[in-house]
């Protein structure tokens, strides 16, 4: 119980500036185990700087990260350990483009966990199979279509086995009818009891996935609870606002 | 009655033809050698200059690196910033007045790596820069360090890039060989010279050192596009069937 109540990741007063611009303003919030938490807002509102600076790819201004309450430094080393643990998935995929599939879902098994060239061949075929792209194990990226990449890139993170992953706008790339396949494959990561953090304008998928959602506006969260309350009965105006422009989709589906 | 072009072409070469060979194979060494060795010294300057440096870094790495980084820049200023000529003299003469007494071949060499390196510095720079950001931060989110990522996919990216580049340097370098008789080694242009002494025939020995020079370059042009090209095909890739279980 006492496992279940402590927090996989915690965040104090986290600030980020780009210069004289303030693009988080003293952030604190904390991720429990097993939380699917989607992050939305309007664009420019710091919600991928946030997940960014989460895990190092921007330096943050001040403020401390928690990872199952130890703090974490700003050594490289101690980030990168991190990272094995806290996987990304980028919008742009960022698949490497030198390798076919089945590589790419290697090359962190076997170059960082220091696995088994052939256990790590199992653990990437595991995870395409999970992804419905293991028949294309051979192929470069750029012979992909963009979900399949996206679908690519996320088993890509599976195998390092990460306790928790951060999606950062993962569909905004994609066209209409590639969203699907990729919001269905993780729905059923978030079914899985994984842990994930997830920026995006999806909000059918924020509504109906997430246990938790937290609204982000000019670097401020605005308001965080779960989907339900925030959907339905939406207590800032500026959420309100938001979410106006979205209901008209939300009912249609 | 006054002897034609062609007669005193064939007259060269038959009384000279195993000099042009054997100076078309020192060009052809120096220009080869000058130019791998150039590649690999053009890798790790420019390698060097793409290291970012960040304030967290620690003392030593900051040191060290500064200090890499202040003579890469001065090495790269210097030789693109000079003739080959020049440098050349400048070499050859410079070591032997100080002791160090090299063949005209090896300074050769030594001139043609540092040349090539220098100019090999910024179109690796180039390459690194041409390759998406996002690599990069693809690898860090696995955990993967600054040159781990590098080496796995950032550079062999990079190096795809710069290939043309490459080739051209080398074709450049096949030519510029022949400013390098001026330290007395015997390569191809340096041979002509010799043989149009000898009889006066300047126009006629120089047709064939052209010819040579073109026939080589044209070679080298076709050989390295072909390699290029077999070796960066995209092949179709073929659907792991065994795999096709709960595939869409």
């Amino acid at each position: 119980m006492n496992n279940q109540s402590q927090s996989v990741l915690k965040v104090e007063h986290l600030v980020k500036s780009f210069g004289t611009h303030q693009v988080l303003k003293d952030l604190d919030f904390s991720i429990k185990p097993k939380e699917v938490v989607c992050i939305i807002g309007s664009s420019g509102s710091g919600k991928s700087t946030l997940l960014r600076c989460i895990n190092g790819l921007e330096t943050k201004t001040c403020g401390n990260i928690y990872f199952h309450g130890e703090k974490l430094g700003s050594g490289s080393k101690e980030l990168n350990k991190f990272r094995t643990q806290v996987g990304m998935v980028f919008q742009s995929f960022n698949l490497f483009n030198n390798m076919t599939v089945l590589q790419n879902c290697m090359t962190g098994t076997t170059k960082v966990l220091k696995i088994s060239k052939d256990e790590s061949k199992f653990r990437a075929i595991k995870y395409l199979r999970q992804v419905g792209m293991a028949p294309y194990i051979n192929a470069h990226p750029e012979q992909l279509s963009g979900g399949q990449k996206q679908r690519v890139a996320i088993a890509r993170a599976l195998t390092m086995q990460p306790e928790m992953l951060l999606f950062d706008e993962p569909t905004s790339a994609l066209d209409p009818e590639m969203v699907g396949e990729v919001l269905q494959v993780m729905k059923q990561l978030a079914d899985g009891g994984l842990t994930m953090m997830i920026v995006t304008h999806e909000m059918g998928f924020a509504r109906d996935v997430s246990t938790r959602t937290i609204f982000m506006d000019n670097g401020y969260i605005v308001e965080d609870d779960i989907p339900q309350n925030i959907f339905s009965h939406p207590k800032n105006p500026r959420m309100q606002e938001f979410l106006k422009r979205y209901i008209k989709n939300l009912d249609n589906k | 009655m006054e002897k034609g072009l062609l007669y005193w072409i064939g007259y060269i070469l038959e009384q000279y033809w195993p000099y042009f060979i054997k100076g078309m194979f020192v060009t052809l060494w120096i220009s080869i050698l000058g130019t791998l060795l150039g590649y690999v010294l053009g890798f790790l300057t420019g390698l060097v200059q793409s290291t970012p440096v960040s304030q967290e870094d620690s003392r030593k790495k900051k040191v060290v690196y500064g200090t890499l980084k202040l003579i890469c820049k001065v090495f790269v200023a210097v030789f693109r910033g000079t003739p080959m000529m020049v440098q050349a003299m400048v070499i050859y003469y410079g070591l032997k007045t100080s002791g160090v007494d090299i063949s005209p071949f090896t300074a050769s060499i030594l001139v043609l790596m540092l040349n090539t390196g220098a100019y090999m510095a910024e179109t690796v720079r180039g390459g690194i820069i041409s390759v998406d950001k996002g690599q990069l931060e693809g690898g860090f989110a696995m955990g993967m360090s600054h040159s781990l990522t590098m080496f796995t996919v950032v550079l062999p990216q990079a190096f795809r890039n710069i290939i043309p580049e490459m080739v051209n340097m080398f074709l450049t370098n096949l030519k510029m060989t022949s400013e390098l008789n001026v330290i007395g080694v015997a390569e191809l242009y340096f041979t002509t010279k010799t043989a149009a002494g000898t009889y006066y025939r300047y126009f006629e020995a120089y047709i064939i050192c052209a010819l040579i020079y073109f026939i080589l370059c044209t070679f080298f042009t076709n050989l390295l596009s072909y390699v290029e090209k077999k070796t960066f095909v995209n092949k179709d890739y073929e659907l792991a069937v065994e795999y096709m279980d709960n595939a869409e």
